[in-house]
């Protein structure tokens, strides 16, 4: 950090002359990236947008149209047709728990896998590996009967089940590949100390990958909160369901209702986005930070 | 070390799932009827402001009138997770009571087949439903013993009817001095008129269902009930190189030639037809009647109305979904209260004046001028016994196929035969399949 934070005065002292041919260049770089930069909250604007204009607003003028006035009711009718409040609370509590769940699995699993070199340990990892290429719809059937004859079936705890293994399955490989790197001098030293296997992996190894930690845990969360065909399988009952899933009560067999639509594509993502803001520093870190110190 | 056994706990359940897989089995008896349930549960997947959603509404609150003590837990469902899930939801102890369920041979009759609906032949009789019903209209309530519509038993009683028709801008027809057509000349007439004044007559959505529509009218066109029966219900082979489809296909094509169609209008889809016919941009729109309702509500700058497809005697459409009941259900006889309701004339005519079409309304008691004009066109069909179902319903998958074929003619990558001979392949392998 130090080193680049030295390098870039040094490059802006440079003569005006490399300065003056880097500047078009550089101003078509900036075009380039805020053309891109509108590409990507282009499909966001268009829901902000649709979300606050009144259907006859939507059907005289058309998706693009600026709303002639601001129109609230879509979002309040939504969120008190499906009874969003009860929804995100099902959202986050699940995948709050996936998130704990599935890095505990990850690290337990990793540590054996990276740093207690089991044997065999790359079988097991190409069998995360094929665990996590494994489309859902593969596991649908398995999975219904299976929770059908638990009596979890129309239950929220199936999905923090399923998607505790599906997540640490993905956890288990990136976070071994961490582990294989650990500093050895580390593991060496805790042994020296007297620490036991147990001791070594929540006073070590724990605090010292904690930014790949919460990477996961972000991760985890954001990706259990997207979550679709699952939960529509699954939560059966209006009460169980996710945010997502209830995004779906829009969608009719012919019709659909655009403004409602986005309305409530709005406030779908909202959490998910806020979410993600408020971890992105952890993101940041990096995904293997921390393994060489 | 309490989290580390949190998961430990859910590997537990786990093992404890997959050793119940074989424990657990048995049924339960057919016999109760739960006239004494003390609740419904019951699914749709209308919105509240639709027709059908109104008028189930007050079914609803009918309902609990005149049964006292009998709670209704309603519950709105999303069209997708009904049409993915029905068939693990209906085999698990969270079905419903009754629900809403799409009529045809891959949903109600595949269901029907698996023994997850309940037979209502007896019902229906009992209770007057099946003299409700027209022929056309009791085609899809009825299921064999392969799932196949037309035969056999009752699985499921239908509220309203659907049929596509033509949606017209009469600001735009009194601009060119043009008459409704009563003929398929004087349409093509009309249509050659708007071309000429640089105006794309039809609305169409090419990547979706209103395409294939347009054409299967187009066949129709040159069809009689007999050929429908063959089409739809397997009654004989269909040539798909015969007079009818030939029809259809070269007719489409030529009025993509002509500009009739726009090219680009094969990556539109059918909400954005829809909006671009109630913004004006196009004079006409041959598309179902589901879109009426809408239509009366957010067509403000132009005076609008419809016909039937010049010259028609048959025309695609259906009854509307079906109200099921779920061999599992726990409250039999309610559920049929509930339909006998959805029945009557007042709810009927709840429909009618709010945009849908009632399958049992007395004419009379539909108030509403424009959705007179609605009624009337579906009571025409009726009595011609003209409805011809869609052109997507014989073979399971249908819909993508004749969505990429008439693309292709959309766009004129693939002549009228070479669509003919694409879309005639899976169909036939669907007739291998079913041993026809």
């Amino acid at each position: 950090m130090t080193l680049t934070a030295n390098r870039t005065p040094t490059a802006k002292t440079e003569p005006p002359k490399a300065e003056k041919r880097a500047n078009p260049v550089r101003f078509v770089i900036l075009a380039a990236l805020l053309a891109l930069l509108l590409i990507v909250i282009a499909p966001l604007l268009i829901i902000t947008i649709n979300a606050v204009k009144s259907p006859a607003d939507y059907a005289g003028g058309g998706p693009l149209s600026l709303p002639s006035s601001l129109y609230w009711d879509g979002i309040v009718d939504f969120w008190n047709r499906v009874d969003f409040g009860m929804k995100l609370w099902n959202s986050f509590i699940t995948s709050f728990t996936v998130a704990v769940l599935g890095v505990l699995l990850s690290i337990l699993n990793a540590y054996a896998l990276g740093i207690g070199k089991v044997k065999g340990r790359v079988w097991f990892l190409v069998f995360f590996l094929v665990a996590n290429l494994l489309p859902q719809e593969v596991l649908v059937y398995p999975l219904y009967f299976l929770s059908k004859e638990a009596g979890l079936y129309d239950s929220l705890i199936s999905i923090v089940i399923i998607f505790t293994v599906i997540q640490a399955a993905f956890g288990t490989y990136l976070l071994t590949s961490v582990y294989q790197e650990f500093p050895t001098e580390l593991l060496d030293a805790a042994d020296v100390d007297g620490a036991g296997k147990l001791r070594t992996l929540w006073s070590v190894v724990v605090p010292v990958s904690r930014p790949t930690l919460g990477v996961l845990f972000t991760f985890f969360f954001i990706w259990t909160w997207n979550e679709f065909f699952l939960p529509l399988v699954f939560l059966v009952s209006n009460d169980n369901q996710t945010v997502p899933v209830a995004l779906g009560v829009l969608q009719g067999d012919r019709l659909m209702d655009a403004t409602m639509t986005s309305a409530s594509g709005l406030i779908g993502i909202l959490p998910a986005m806020i979410f993600f803001l408020v971890f992105q520093r952890t993101l940041t870190r990096g995904i293997t930070a921390g393994a060489i110190k | 070390m309490i989290r580390s056994r949190a998961g430990l706990s859910a590997g537990a359940l786990l093992m404890a799932a997959s050793l119940a897989l074989t424990a657990c089995g048995g049924g339960g008896s057919d016999s109760e009827e739960g006239a004494d349930a003390k609740t419904l549960t019951l699914w749709h997947y209308e919105g509240p402001n639709s027709a059908m959603g109104i008028a189930w509404n007050k079914a609803i609150e009918d309902f609990k009138a005149s049964h006292p003590g009998v709670e209704v837990k309603f519950e709105e469902k999303g069209f997708e997770q009904i049409q993915q899930n029905a068939q693990m939801i209906l085999n698990s102890d969270s079905a419903p009571d009754i629900m809403e369920y799409n009529k045809g041979n891959a949903t109600s009759g595949l269901l029907s087949k698996q023994g997850l609906l309940t037979d209502l032949t007896e019902e229906a009789g009992k209770r007057g439903w099946d003299k409700a019903l027209n022929t056309g209209l009791a085609t899809t309530t009825k299921y064999d013993d392969d799932g196949i519509m037309g035969s056999g038993k009752t699985y499921g009683v239908p509220n309203y009817a659907e049929y596509v028709e033509v949606y017209y801008n009469k600001d735009l027809f009194k601009k060119y001095n043009l008459q409704v057509p009563t003929t398929l000349d004087e349409f093509t007439k009309v249509m050659d008129t708007f071309v000429q004044n640089k105006v794309t007559p039809l609305a169409v959505g090419g990547a979706e269902y209103p395409a294939q529509q347009i054409l299967y009218s187009l066949a129709l066109s040159k069809a009689d009930r007999a050929w429908v029966d063959d089409y739809q219900l397997y009654k004989n082979k269909v040539d798909f190189k015969g007079p009818q489809l030939k029809y259809g296909a070269d007719t489409f094509k030529q009025w993509v030639d002509k500009g009739y169609i726009a090219k680009n209008s094969a990556g539109i889809k059918a909400e954005d037809m829809g909006v671009s016919f109630t913004q004006g941009k196009f004079p006409i729109m041959i598309s179902g009647s589901w879109w009426y309702g809408r239509f009366v509500n957010e067509i403000k700058n132009f005076e609008w109305g419809t016909f039937l497809f010049p010259g028609n005697k048959l025309h695609p459409g259906s009854s509307g979904n079906l109200w099921v009941v779920p061999e599992k259900s726990k409250a039999k006889a309610l559920a049929y209260d509930f339909i006998d309701i959805t029945m009557k004339p007042e709810i009927q005519a709840l429909l009618g004046n709010n945009g849908g079409v009632p399958v049992a309304a007395d004419a009379a008691s539909i108030t509403d001028a424009k959705n007179k004009e609605l009624i009337e066109n579906f009571n025409k069909i009726s009595s011609e016994d003209g409805l011809a179902f869609y052109p997507d319903w014989p073979a399971p998958g249908y819909y993508d196929v004749l969505v990429a074929g008439v693309q292709g003619l959309i766009n004129g990558s693939k002549t009228p035969d070479q669509v003919l001979t694409e879309i005639a392949k899976p169909y036939d392998e669907n007739l291998a399949d079913l041993g026809k």
